[in-house]
Formats: C-alpha cells, structure tokens, sequence
C-alpha cells in the first residue's frame, strides 16, 4: 500500500527559519511542500521518510534566501494493481459505490464489478447483495475488503485560456475497486462467524 | 522536483505506523508541530491504520519490528510474490477464505493443507483478534512472549 519514492528538489530556507536547525528547516519545507499531496503516476505524498543528501547552502542575488539542494526519500500512498485493502462506504449510486479510506476519498468500485446478484436499491440508495436466498447490505460507512484493479489520473496543472473554465475540476488520483471475488465486500460477512 | 527513483522501496502499514508515530513522539518531545498539511494527513493515517479490522488497532500490539523477518522466513517455502506478503502482514487473513483474497489462483497453486499450515503460521507470528473460540488465549499468550523476548 505504501511505497518509499526517491525526490530531490531544491529546498529554499527563508530568514525567518534561520533559528531553527537546518535539518529541521528542510524537513518542515519539504513536508510542507509534499505531504497530503499528489504527485502524477508516483500517488499521495505522506511524510518525509529520510534526507539522502544536501548540498551546501547558497544565497543567491536579490533575496534573502538560503538554497539548498536536497535528496530525500517521501513515504507514498500507492496501492498496487491487484493488492486488497480496506476501505469504508461513502455512497452509492446506481453506477457503483463510492468508497473512502480516512485519508484518501477517491475510490470508486463500478456497478460491473460487484459480484452476481447484486441489485441496486433506489429507495434506500444502496446496494444490496441477493445471495442463496439472503439479502446482504451494502450500508454505508460499513468496512469493506476491495481489490484494487486500475488507476486513474488526471493532471491539475492549468491547461491555460483554451480550456473552458467552468470544467469541474477532476481528482488527481482516483482508484478503481473490484468487489467480485470471493471473500471482498463487507468485512462483517466473512469475518463474523 | 525530480523523482530519482519511482519505488525504492515497498513498506508495509506496520512500518509506516512505526515510522509515524516516531515521527510524533519527537515532535511532541521538541514541543513543536509540523506543517499543518503534514499534521493532518498523518492523524488521518494513524486513525485508519489504529481502526477495527486492520490489525494494527489491536492493543497491545502483536506486531514486532522482527516478526517481518520472522514471516518471510516462515513463509519462504511457499514461493508467496512480495506483493502477496506485503498483504499478507498489511490485513493478517485470519482464515482459508480470508487468505484466497490475498492470494492469486490459491486453489491451483497450493493444497488444503498447505493452505491451513499458512493460516496457522501467520496465526502464529502475527497473532490475531481475541476470539471466543477456545485457543484463542492460547495464541495470544504466545504473541505476549514474542513481546516479552524482543
């Protein structure tokens, strides 16, 4: 689920953090720059893991500010295809079901991939499993296991005039869910003997 | 920002747990506080891996810093992909059922008995909920001496 990925980058120190300790000062820069962010095809930044390597530090023309270059490894929230996970209902729509993870919101398990049987319920708004005669509820913020099977991401940079503006603007990273196989779904039904 | 290398490495949730709560305690220790992005996506973190069925919410701990070793030695026979043991010790399958999700084409690959010897190995090194099934203590007791030895 979590990967450690490889960055450098160039930490710039502003005067007013020249009390802290250097270390401390890049750490929180780098932290602040990365954590609970998106980078495109790498996944959710968590936290600085460790710095590999600094540079000295320079002050360049004109600013007062310290540049330092810096290697560091970042702990990265990056399910793989293929890997099961737990996860919490959201919502349900006729199209699927929207689940979340406390730190992660854009999972997504299509209607096509939860298992034979399954109905969509329109009046109470959720999904419900008709299995050997038994009707299994997919209620939300109920726990799930889930397979992840695909990714998809979108890149936020602005794409500049040419593209309209009122575009709802989409997630950087979503996960695409499967619920079909034997043992996914609602952890109750398989744990709770 | 340049990425240097995309995966340098693969963690498992216990490792980053370790990792965070280090990471908190020196905080706390230095008195002071991360960036405010930082703060929340790790209370978040710790929240979703501290919460029931996720193993790691159970107190105390089964998990030691050795028992990843301890695992992959265990479990080296059975020729498991990284991928399959890094779930293996993220949801710790607690049943037959349970461990056919983590791993692939299990029916082909291995025998029910290799199926429940590997049940029982991960029972044995990782621990599992107290249960009202009768060894449950039993087995809980042994991942109290794991503590105790480490």
């Amino acid at each position: 689920m979590f990967i450690l990925t490889k960055f450098s980058d160039l930490v710039q120190i502003s005067p007013e953090d020249f009390s802290k300790h250097s270390i401390v000062a890049i750490e929180d820069n780098i932290n602040a720059k990365y954590a609970n962010k998106v980078v495109q095809k790498i996944g959710l930044c968590i936290s600085l893991y460790d710095v590999l390597w600094t540079s000295e530090g320079l002050i360049g023309h004109g600013t007062g500010l310290v540049n330092v270059n810096v290697e560091f490894r970042m702990i990265v929230f990056r399910p793989f295809k293929g890997e099961v996970m737990l996860g919490r209902i959201r919502s349900s729509t006729p199209s699927g079901i929207h689940l979340r993870t406390d730190f992660f919101d854009d999972i997504f398990v299509p209607y096509e991939e939860l298992p034979q049987g399954a109905e969509y319920n329109h009046s109470e708004q959720i999904w419900i499993w008709n299995f050997d005669e038994e009707r299994l509820f997919y209620d939300n913020h109920e726990m799930v296991r889930f397979q992840v099977i695909d990714e998809e991401w979108h890149d936020q940079t602005p794409a500049g005039p040419t593209a309209a503006e009122d575009t709802p603007a989409k997630t950087p990273y979503k996960i695409k869910g499967s619920m079909a196989a034997e043992g996914l779904g609602v952890c109750l039904w398989w744990d709770g003997a | 920002m340049k990425v240097i290398e995309a995966q340098a490495a693969v963690l498992t949730n216990y490792e980053v747990l370790q990792h965070l709560s280090q990471q908190k305690n020196l905080y706390k220790l230095r008195k002071r506080r991360g960036p405010p992005n930082l703060e929340t996506v790790v209370r978040e973190l710790i929240q979703y891996l501290q919460s029931h069925p996720n193993p790691l919410s159970q107190k105390p701990s089964t998990y030691t810093p050795n028992c990843i070793s301890q695992l992959l030695e265990r479990l080296s026979p059975y020729e498991l992909s990284k991928g399959e043991v890094v779930m293996i010790l993220n949801l710790r399958p607690a049943s037959v059922a349970a461990l056919n999700t983590v791993i692939e084409e299990m029916a082909e690959r291995f025998s029910d008995e290799q199926q429940e010897e590997m049940v029982n190995i991960i029972l044995e090194v990782l621990g599992q909920f107290e249960a009202s099934e009768p060894n449950a203590n039993g087995n809980a007791d042994d991942a109290a001496d794991d503590v105790n030895a480490s």
